[in-house]
Parts: C-alpha cells; structure tokens; sequence
C-alpha cells in the first residue's frame, strides 16, 4: 500500500506530470479568456446599438421653439364665435411684427415656412380657452417648422450650396434674426411623450402609440395570464402523465417557437375576417400576443411550480388538504414570484413584437391615441415602423428617438422582474 | 356502515404475542399489498394499531415500512401508479372505501414527516391551517385556543409564545419539527404517524422530542417509522421488523429487543443486517 503511495507522489513531480499540468493551466486560462472575449464582443455590440441610437435620436428629445406675440384682433377673431377666426391671418400678423414684411407672395408663403403648419390651430386653441385675450396680444412658444428645427440643429448645414438646400438664404437671413432676438429656444421636446403621431415631424409624437401599446399589453395580460396559468397548473400537478400529456406538452414548446407572423396571419384570419372585431385595434393586437406569450407564460409557470419543493405538497396533503387547497393556499403563492417575472418577461417580448402587429394593421397612420381597445390605434414597434419609412428629414432622429424610448419601456419591465425575483424569491 | 358489519365479522387470527392489556385496537392493517407500477413493495403485512401506545416500525431501508406507514393515511395516493391491496381499518371502517373521504381521514390520521416541512408562513398559520381548513372552530378566539393549546403540547409554546407570528420556516430544526407535531395534532387526530420524524435532528433536538412522543401517547396513537433501534427501543411499547417487504415479527417491544423469536429478527438487532 505504501509503495503504491510513493510511487504516485514520485510521478506528481516527474517532469512529465509538470508539462501535463502546465498544459492543463494554459487550457484552464484559455477558456476564461475565450469567456472574457465573448462577453466584452456582446456588450460592446450593445454598446454600438445604444451609442448609435442615442447620437441618431438624441436631437428628437429637443424641439426648437419660436416665442412669438400674436396679435388677436377682432377683426380676424369674432369674440362670439373665437373658434371660427381668421387665425392664417392671426400668425402672419405676428410674424410681419417681427420681419421685414413680405414682398411677394412667393416670399409670404416662404415666410410662412418659418412657423409649424399647425401653428394657426395651436393659437386658435390657446384663444379658444382664454378668450380674454382677443382684442388684446397672445405671446405663444410655437414649434418651429421640421427645416428650420434640422438648419437650428446643424442638420441641415449653412455651407450646403443654396439651390441644394431646403431653406433659402432670405429664410435663414429671418432666422437669424429671430434667433437675434433670443426668440428661439430649444426645450426638452414634451411633444415626443404627449403628441401623436403627425404628418410634421416636429409635432409628432409617441402618445398615440405608448396607449396603444399599454392597451395591447393589458388585453395580452389579461388573457394570456389566468390562461396560461391554469394550463400550467393542470398540466403539472392533475394531467396524468401519458402519451397524450407528453404530445401536448411538445406542442407547447413548439408553439413557443413558431414565427410571430405566422400568428398576425392567423389573427388577421379568425380574429379579423371571421370574428369581424375592428382592423388596427388594441384588442386584435392584444389578442395576437396573447397567443404569442402564452406558451412562454405556460412554460416558466409549470417551472416555478416544479420549484416548490414536494415536502411543502406532501405537508399540506398530510393535513388533509384537497389538491385544491394545496395548490390555492400553498403551491401557487410560492411559485408565485417566478410566474411574475417569467410573465413580465412574455410581456416585454410582446411589447417588442412587430411583425404580428403590421399584419392586423397596427401601422396605420393615427392622428389621436385610442380612447379605448377598440379604437385604431399603432403601438410602439410599429410607429417606429412608420416613421423609419417616412422621407421627412426629423422622422431619422424620431425613429432613433423612438427606439429609445421603446428599449426604455423594456429595460423598465425587465428591472422589475428582476427586483419581484429577488424580493419575493423564497430560499429553502 | 357496510364496511362496519363486514370486519366486526371478519375474523382474524390473534397473535399470541400481543399482549392483553390492551386498550383496543386503533388501526388494523390485513394482508396489505402495495405495488409501484408493476412491482410489489410490501406483500401482504398485518399488522393492529394499538390505542395509545407507540408502535415502531423498524427494518434496514427499502424494506416497506414507511410504505405500509403511507398507507395508513393514504399518502400512497398522492404517489402515481401506486397501487394498494388489502385493506386498513381505522375503528372499524375501511379507510379505503370508496365512500370515505380521504380529507376527514388524513384529519383523523395526522402525519410528521422525516424533514421538518413547516409551511413558510407564521408559525400561528401553521398550526392554524388544519383546524381553518376542516371547519374545526368557529371564531378567532377559538382558533386561537387550538393554536396555543397545540404548541403547548408539542412542548413549543413557551419558546415561541412572543413571536407567533414569525415564520416557521426561521426556527431551528428540532423546533421546526415540534411546529410540525403541533400542527398535525391540532386536528385532534386519532392516530399520528410520525416518518424517521428525529433523522434529522441532532441528538439534544432528538432526545426532546423523543420525550414529547412518550407524552403524547396519552392522548394519541402513534406510528414511528424509526432507522435507530436504540431510538424504537426508547420510545415505543410495541415494535414491528420489515425486511424485503416483509413484517417478519412483530411484538412487545422488550421481547423484540431482548428475545427475538425470529432468526432475521436477530440478525438485523444484532446489526448483522441493515
């Protein structure tokens, strides 16, 4: 025995056994070095996809405003009936106070470029609600129009030839002369969170879309949560487990992987042409990513539920529980912080989902956020969608705006998964 | 009430050995087969309960005492493809009866497991949850007089009386498996069957609870399925040896112990087998 001993303890020194555990070290560091190398590849691709996205999008997160007194006088507004006014009228009044006036038409309509198209209804809104001002002045921040917002923000460049320019030099002789003033402002654009969506970038928001979103994840939640969960709960603590239980339970996770258009096309064909609920809506849309989440939803629940430990079942049972009680006062409560966050998780994997939601037309073009889940509305991924096709030079910084914002909604989600799991996690 | 008529008939034979002091027989198991899927874990044991005395069952593992202790509350049910044969009396009834409820049985039949399994929740809950969940009291003051009385019992209340309302799952192990006797007799069982219930524990946490079961004999019924002879010795009046499958003798646990009639028997105290 002892020699046996001796002899292994004279090989651990042997020059052979040194090279074998040199080798065996320089693998050891290889493969953390490969680790290392993998990892600093994934977050510096993220970095890239963030860093992009923040100097694309980072100039829609400000607007350029024009302080602006517009004269209200009864001759282009009727104090009886102030939402009927001559407000075209009303801005170019207030302009002229501030420019040169206009030599010809031509440079009237150049002039009118200055403001957002919208301006006339901005005013008119404003009198509307405080009538008091007519016959008197009303100082207003207008949104200055998309071309004269890219020229303030170096978007479009000075240096451009004039004829390959979108803004004249008599417009951006008028600019400057605003800006002289200290007329112009570029405020935190408010109008990205509580506008929505507009054929003028600068008046173009996410509201409409943030609702829709919201209103498709709640009918998302709302269906694909008790149903996922009692499938889940059938499926691992009554299913007998037979031929039948193992096809369906293949079929789940099947189902966990099949193409998301492939369910637009399937909800585009029962939930629309069949059932006949409104095209654009909320409710299809949620419908469509319910059937999406739900395999997810089944399958992190009936892991949370293989997670309770059996001595908590076979307690409960050993008290006289019926399977209903045990699962209802016991298994479900402490499986019930790994269902949260596995749905939070099929959550925000539905909010990022695009492709099912183009095909039910949610990418349609909608001026108000829906009042409701049958209302058309768009959702985040798909506006994103629209203003990536769309020519106007601020859409480009929109889309990466709205990129953010959406990644935001997600980083939000997934921040409160992990913070349910780690607060309400149980240890054994 | 069939099922009554039926075993006063029946007539089985008497084992000399059992004593006949007495108190009448709580449980009685005839030729009880247990099969998981298609094998045969226990061939047909009889074996009688007696009324307030601690019957142990001993035998070296996987020699189907914890399955015959799992039959006598129907635990084996909650086991897929187990199968029993047989049948197991408590007072005369068939407990596996199709008419009989297997929730009231598992009231009257309580069960501590060889893991202390605390519910994490308070320790009030705890003894509060058989009691709530068969409708036993109704009011709050009520509950709360089963929840004292029972911790009282299980020899528990004096050291968590100030902070009932912690979790269970944050006492030690020995009182976390005192929690458990406390909540399993807060039904007011008949019969309590107690699985390896001190295997582990540490020899103090053991030796306080191994004082509780000779205390609790007074008011209940008790099955412990024990891996320590000295333990079986200790504790329980009558003891019962399983091997393979088998009950190879059962008798007083003295005469176990000390004059063991059956060769095997022998073998295993003797620490032969096992």
């Amino acid at each position: 025995m002892s020699e046996a001993v001796q002899s292994i303890s004279a090989s651990i020194t042997s020059d052979e056994a040194q090279a074998r555990r040199r080798r065996r070290n320089a693998a050891d560091t290889r493969l953390r070095l490969y680790g290392i190398g993998a990892i600093s590849i994934a977050i510096g691709l993220l970095g890239i996809l963030i860093l992009t996205l923040a100097i694309g999008g980072y100039q829609a997160f400000v607007q350029t405003h024009i302080r602006i007194q517009f004269p209200i006088s009864t001759e282009n507004v009727d104090p009886e009936n102030p939402s009927e006014g001559n407000y075209r009228n009303v801005v170019r009044e207030g302009l002229a106070a501030l420019l040169p006036p206009a030599e010809s038409p031509a440079q009237q309509r150049a002039m009118d470029q200055i403001l957002t198209n919208n301006t006339q209804f901005i005013v008119r809104n404003a009198v509307v609600a405080n009538p008091s001002v007519i016959g008197g002045a009303l100082t207003l921040e207008v949104p200055a129009s998309d071309i004269f917002d890219q020229l303030n923000k170096g978007v479009v460049r000075r240096a451009t030839p004039e004829q390959n320019r979108r803004v004249t030099d008599q417009q951006i002789a008028w600019f400057d002369a605003l800006v002289e003033e200290g007329r112009v402002s570029t405020p935190f654009n408010w109008g990205l969170f509580f506008n929505a969506d507009s054929r003028f970038p600068e008046l173009a928001g996410l509201a409409g879309a943030i609702t829709g979103s919201f209103y498709a994840l709640l009918v998302c939640f709302l269906i694909s949560f008790p149903v996922g969960i009692a499938a889940a709960t059938y499926l691992e603590e009554f299913a007998p487990k037979n031929r039948w239980t193992d096809l369906i339970e293949v079929n789940i996770n099947n189902l966990a992987a099949v193409p998301s258009i492939v369910f637009g096309l399937l909800g585009l064909a029962v939930f629309i042409q069949i059932f006949g609920l409104p095209r654009s809506a909320p409710l299809v849309g949620g419908m469509v990513l319910a059937l999406m989440t739900l395999p997810t939803i089944i399958i992190v629940t009936r892991n949370a539920l293989k997670a309770v430990p059996p001595s908590i079942r076979e307690a409960a049972y050993g008290m006289g529980a019926s399977p209903q009680q045990v699962i209802l006062h016991h298994v479900l409560p402490l499986s019930l912080p790994g269902i949260l966050t596995g749905t939070i998780i099929g959550l925000a994997q539905a909010l990022g989902e695009t492709a099912p939601l183009l095909l039910i037309g949610m990418n349609a073009f909608i001026t108000s956020p829906p009042g409701g889940i049958m209302d058309a509305s768009t959702a985040l991924p798909t506006q994103i969608y629209i203003w990536a096709d769309s020519p106007e030079r601020g859409f480009v910084a929109r889309t990466s705006a709205g990129i953010l914002v959406l990644l935001g909604f997600l980083l939000i989600m997934n921040a409160i998964a992990v913070f349910l799991r780690q607060r309400l996690e149980r240890r054994w | 009430m069939n099922a009554m008529t039926e075993s006063k008939g029946s007539t089985l034979v008497e084992n000399p050995s059992v004593p006949t002091v007495s108190a009448g027989v709580a449980m009685k198991g005839d030729t009880v087969k247990v099969f998981y899927g298609a094998k045969e874990a226990l061939h047909g044991v009889s074996l009688e309960i007696e009324r307030n005395r601690v019957t142990s069952l001993i035998g070296p593992s996987g020699c189907g005492k914890s399955t015959f202790l799992r039959c006598l509350n129907r635990m084996n049910d909650t086991i897929e493809g187990c199968r029993v044969e047989g049948r197991i009396t408590l007072d005369d009834d068939d407990i596996y009866d199709p008419s009989l409820d297997v929730v009231e049985l598992r009231a009257r039949v309580g069960m501590v497991f060889q893991k202390p399994n605390p519910f994490p929740k308070s320790i009030y809950e705890n003894v509060a949850y058989g009691p709530k969940i068969h409708g036993m009291v109704h009011s709050k003051s009520e509950l709360d007089e089963v929840v004292v009385s029972s911790l009282r019992r299980a020899g528990l209340f004096e050291e968590v009386k100030d902070r009932l309302n912690e979790p269970g799952t944050g006492l030690s192990g020995g009182q976390q498996q005192r929690l458990c006797i406390a909540r399993a007799i807060a039904t007011q069982p008949e019969v309590l069957l107690m699985d390896e219930p001190c295997s582990a524990l540490d020899p103090i946490a053991t030796a306080v609870i191994e004082e509780l079961i000779d205390e609790l004999r007074e008011n209940f019924t008790i099955v412990i399925v024990t891996h320590s002879m000295q333990q079986a010795a200790r504790v329980s009046q009558k003891t019962a040896f399983f091997h393979l499958g088998n009950l190879i003798e059962e008798g007083p646990t003295e005469q176990i112990f000390t004059n063991p009639v059956n060769k095997q028997t022998q073998d295993y105290i003797m620490g032969r087998i096992g």
